[in-house]
């Protein structure tokens, strides 16, 4: 035997084979081939890999974005609960940790300024959250909003009412939102017999929330399912980025030995890469837009960056679901492709696509909405589960239709210009593709037309009409007048300030029977004295003729305050006392007494411009001495000159001047509820959000179907083709997908809103909230199709043909 | 000074990619009804000076003259007109688009120059016959075999009856069977019609279909000898 015999030949060079991979390992050698592949495949690799990754973090951080809600209302909650001061029927006893408080509300240019002023009444008060030092009279500690817009030149006019030393600013923990303008001042006047002035040992109160409208229950439940649906359709279009080169790789591994399977999970394995590399991208984002969501202020709704942290097993869920899904997506959309080992894939077999299993669906959803979606107002329940089921049901059943709505009617496009051929029949051999563009917004639209269509139909529920009237009058100014003469100077200061065109104001108090007939609860008979001039008389009722020194016993109207004792007060002749009385119906102070005129006469009431019907005695100025009156209250309607800027801001500088508690509030025809204006603002800000995203999407859908079509671009840019020509197809392109994307969604939604509607007991369509969203849809095509001209400019250059 | 009769001419043509030069004071030149082939090793510059021969590209400097009018001076849109006018193209891969059937695709030139759909697609189809694919026309391109392809592409080409045709490696994807019988419909074709042909190749099997041959190498190019 020589050496050449035992030279070992090929297959003995061979490594024993060990125990072949099964099952779990199988899958986990495949992905991970997969990944290295997303990553090792050059530029090309990185740059599917890179699309998918900020496609993916794009819906990733939305959806972080909503499992923080829970926690942002419930910080924000926790915050506002930590600041309320208790207090009681029963004074607290005075102590070194006690302390006085009189709420201030104020507004300024439209936003809240609230504050409170602070008397301790020891050595030790407690501080409120995120105060350090209770301020001395005079100073203030502020909210860093507040402080900045003092700081401004805008708040120059708001420094006037505030007019404190700013001795340090709150802090987070003692603030609802990073915007909220909101201050603790000191003060050295506040005394308990003040009204409004209490006293308080601790801060902190747990409100227990009332619980929630079940109609708002259904508007956020199916506004979330609108919301999140697209988000959820466009991670799933973003793990298929750059599908035909891939496929391409993929025959080439079948080639080498990879089977059918393999070949699957090896393109799982790089969709798996690109959505674990969106999850970082999606935490960066969300990290990185959190920082400036103290920025974002509608209507007041606004928080600090911490107070959006996900909800834990929601944050767990995103983790885990949107890799399970990029993978169960990418073997999905695999099923129908047929790799072969030699040259390029091949489609299997176009199947038709069925409508027999799609229409079900939407249709199940609907008939579950419509036999078990009940609502109960009285009761408040509401069935949650089968709701968000419902709606998602016939959200996704719409999905579902499109694809198969493109793909039926593409079907029947013949003949026109080169534009519209090249486009008809992209559409035609592939039109899931861009079924799946479209498909978030169908959803968005669909869902946005159902929940405009119950806005508006339940909004009435929650916008009541106050019965202000704002064209007498536009603001009230209430303050407790310590005597007659400054009332008057204040109604004068009033008429003088910049911006106020009339004012109707009334001095108020008790007036006393000066006769020993005592009421059924033993105190004496009493009613109230209203003072003003003719004109404020001719507000608040319908007198006649007005001159001064007369009175009149103003007749409440039909539902209003019956006052029993006003008859037998308001005698011609009669003596009164203008004194008040204690909690045991003994009279305070000397007598003063004051003889109704025999002029007396009664008039009918009036609402005046706050709505309210005033009873009693009016008197105007010249009948009695308003010096005399016992605890007056001075009550200002001012009317402004719209033409003046800042008019009302003008007019609360006057009524702080002479009281900075005094409280002036804005006259408005309507009131909303603010728990359906919170949740109308808190979808609209959601709904800016997914639309956006919708709108990145269909643009990175489009960048990508252009880039994976370079080579293509470059030999139809050599044969000639007009740049117009392609930018037109690409139009068509988009356009045709969406016109019918929006038909079904307007169809759907309409459906969906009906039927929530029929939940809700309401009925009618207002189509004037229908029709703007398929139009806003159409819109967004226009702004994608009008950005993704650059690019396809760029791709238009002979550059594509070279392969050296 | 263009060689007399000559219908495109190229002189001194210079184009660089970065600070990588791919053609070095080319010159080129080609008359009526002729087939030139064009040939060097791969990156020697053949298929930019096919750019540049054909508008696609302008060179950095040098002209190119088509007739009496220099390709090298007019806009992109002026070039793009000519080559829709004047100018076929076939290249190694067909690059036919996906989407449209074979005819559509024959007929999508003509189409371009604002040929009405139907009579475009006459015309196309008696190309389709002519080069032995009429069966194909209603396929699209994924559903033949790549000499099927091929054939179509070259009808696309011819179909506008252009003047010149820019082949470039036509049949750099096809079996030498199939190859030579898409030379053979092209050259016959492109001489029947009296359009040039500037076919660019490695192959001296395919440079054989050439009247005469061209070599680049290190961007210029040169006459072969013995040839023309």
């Amino acid at each position: 035997m020589t050496a050449v015999d035992h030279r070992p030949g090929p297959t003995d060079q061979r490594e024993p084979s060990g125990k072949a991979p099964t099952g779990l390992a199988v899958w986990f050698r495949d992905l991970v081939m997969g990944m290295r592949f997303a990553v090792g495949s050059g530029r090309e690799g990185w740059t599917r890999t890179a699309l998918t990754a900020v496609g993916v973090g794009l819906g990733v951080a939305l959806l972080l974005g909503a499992s923080s809600v829970p926690s942002l209302l419930n910080n924000r909650s926790e915050r506002s609960n930590a600041r309320t001061i208790e207090f009681g029927e029963q004074k607290a006893p005075r102590s070194d940790s006690s302390f006085l408080f009189h709420r201030v509300g104020s507004q300024f240019r439209g936003e809240s300024v609230d504050g409170i002023l602070l008397r301790p009444e020891g050595g030790h008060p407690v501080l409120p959250p995120g105060v350090d030092k209770v301020p001395g009279p005079g100073e203030a500690v502020v909210s860093p909003a507040l402080k900045k817009l003092l700081e401004s030149p805008d708040g120059k006019l708001l420094h006037d009412r505030l007019p404190y030393r700013v001795v340090g600013t709150i802090g987070q923990a003692g603030l609802i939102g990073p915007s909220e303008h909101y201050y603790y001042a000191g003060s050295d006047k506040l005394s308990l017999k003040d009204s409004g002035t209490n006293r308080a040992t601790a801060y902190g109160w747990r409100i227990q929330s009332p619980d929630m409208d079940p109609v708002l229950l259904v508007l956020i439940l199916v506004g979330c399912v609108v919301l999140l649906m697209p988000v959820a359709i466009f991670i799933a279009t973003a793990v298929r980025f750059g599908g035909e080169r891939r496929d391409r790789r993929l025959a080439a591994l079948r080639l080498v030995g990879a089977d059918n399977h393999m070949a699957r999970r090896i393109a799982a394995g790089e969709a798996l890469l690109g959505s674990l590399f969106g999850l970082i991208v999606g935490a960066g984002l969300f990290l990185f837009g959190r920082q400036f969501i103290g920025a974002v202020d509608i209507s007041s709704l606004n928080a600090f960056p911490t107070d959006l942290s996900p909800v834990p097993a929601l944050a767990v869920l995103i983790l885990l679901a949107v890799p399970a899904s990029a993978v169960a997506v990418t073997l999905f959309a695999l099923r129908g492709i047929a790799i072969e080992p030699l040259g390029v894939v091949r489609s299997a077999v176009p199947r038709r696509r069925r409508l027999w299993w799609r229409l079900p669906i939407p249709v199940i959803g609907l008939a579950l909405l419509a036999a078990f979606g009940t609502v109960d107002r009285k009761t408040g329940s509401v069935n949650t589960y089968l709701i968000g089921a419902g709606a998602v049901l016939t959200l996704l059943g719409l999905t579902m239709l499109l694809p198969w709505l493109v793909e039926a009617v593409v079907a029947r496009f013949t003949g026109g210009p080169v534009p519209w051929q090249l486009a008809a029949r992209r559409l035609q051999l592939s039109s899931s593709s861009a079924a799946r563009a479209v498909s978030g917004i169908t959803v968005a639209v669909a869902g946005a037309i159902a929940l405009q269509m119950l806005f508006t139909a339940v909004g009435d529920d929650f916008t009541k009409p106050t019965g202000q009237d704002t064209s007498r009058a536009q603001l009230q100014v209430m303050l407790p007048a310590r005597d007659g003469a400054t009332t008057e100077k204040m109604i004068d200061a009033f008429k003088d300030t910049k911006g106020v065109s009339g004012v109707i104001a009334t001095i108020s108090s008790r007036i006393l029977s000066a006769g020993q007939e005592r009421n059924e609860d033993g105190f004496p008979l009493s009613t109230s004295l209203t003072v003003g001039s003719c004109e404020t008389l001719q507000e608040i009722a319908r007198p006649g003729p007005c001159k001064d020194g007369d009175v009149f016993q103003i007749k409440g109207g039909p539902g209003s305050y019956v006052d029993e004792d006003l008859p037998k007060i308001a005698r011609p002749g009669a003596r009164a006392l203008l004194n008040d009385f204690d909690d045991k119906g003994n009279v305070l102070g000397r007598p003063s007494t004051w003889t109704l005129p025999r002029t007396i006469r009664p008039v009918d009431a009036r609402p005046d411009p706050t709505g309210e019907q005033n009873t009693g005695l009016f008197a105007t100025t010249g009948a009695v001495d308003v010096k005399k009156l016992a605890d007056p209250t001075a009550r200002a309607m001012v009317r402004l000159d719209p033409s003046v800027p800042d008019a009302a801001e003008y007019a609360r500088n006057t009524a702080a001047r002479f009281d900075v508690t005094a409280n002036a509030f804005q006259l408005m025809d309507t009131s909303d509820d603010r728990r359906f204006v919170s949740v109308r603002n808190g979808l609209l800000i959601a709904s800016v959000a997914t639309m956006t995203l919708i709108a990145a999407s269909m643009l990175v859908t489009t960048l990508e179907q252009l880039r994976e079509r370079r080579r293509l671009l470059s030999v139809l840019v050599a044969f000639g083709t007009r740049r117009g020509t392609l930018a037109w197809s690409v139009l068509w392109q988009t356009a045709v997908p969406m016109a019918l994307g929006l038909a079904l969604a307007v169809a759907g939604g309409l459906g969906l809103g009906r039927v929530l509607l029929g939940l809700t007991g309401k009925s009618g369509i207002a189509w004037s909230v229908v029709w703007p969203l398929p139009l806003f849809g159409a819109g967004l095509v226009l702004l994608v199709t009008l950005l993704s001209m650059p690019p396809l400019w760029r791709m238009m250059r002979a550059d594509g043909l070279r392969s050296e | 000074m263009t060689p007399a009769g000559s219908l495109l001419t190229a002189r001194a043509l210079h184009k660089a990619y970065g600070s990588t030069p791919a053609l070095d004071g080319a010159d080129f030149s080609i008359h009526p009804g002729e087939v030139v082939a064009v040939m060097g090793p791969s990156g020697s510059g053949k298929s930019t000076l096919l750019h540049c021969l054909a508008g696609i590209i302008r060179p950095d400097s040098g002209s190119v003259l088509y007739g009496s009018r220099d390709l090298s001076q007019m806009s992109d849109a002026q070039r793009s007109a000519l080559r829709r006018s004047d100018f076929g193209f076939v290249f190694q891969f067909g690059q036919l688009v996906p989407e449209l059937t074979c005819l559509e695709n024959v007929a999508l030139p003509l189409r371009l120059n604002g040929v009405k759909r139907k009579e475009a697609e006459e015309r196309s189809l008696e190309w389709l016959e002519r080069l032995e694919v009429g069966e194909v026309r209603a396929k699209r391109p994924g559903e033949v075999s790549g000499g099927q392809g091929q054939r179509v592409a070259v009808a696309r080409a011819l179909a506008a009856r252009p003047r010149v045709i820019f082949a470039d490696e036509p049949t750099g994807a096809l079996d030498s069977l199939n190859g030579e019988r898409v030379m053979t419909l092209l050259t016959e074709a492109a001489r029947g019609t009296n359009a040039a042909v500037v076919l660019v190749t490695h192959e001296a099997r395919v440079a054989a279909y050439s009247d005469r041959e061209v070599v680049v190498r290190d961007g210029q190019a040169r006459e072969m000898a013995g040839l023309a």
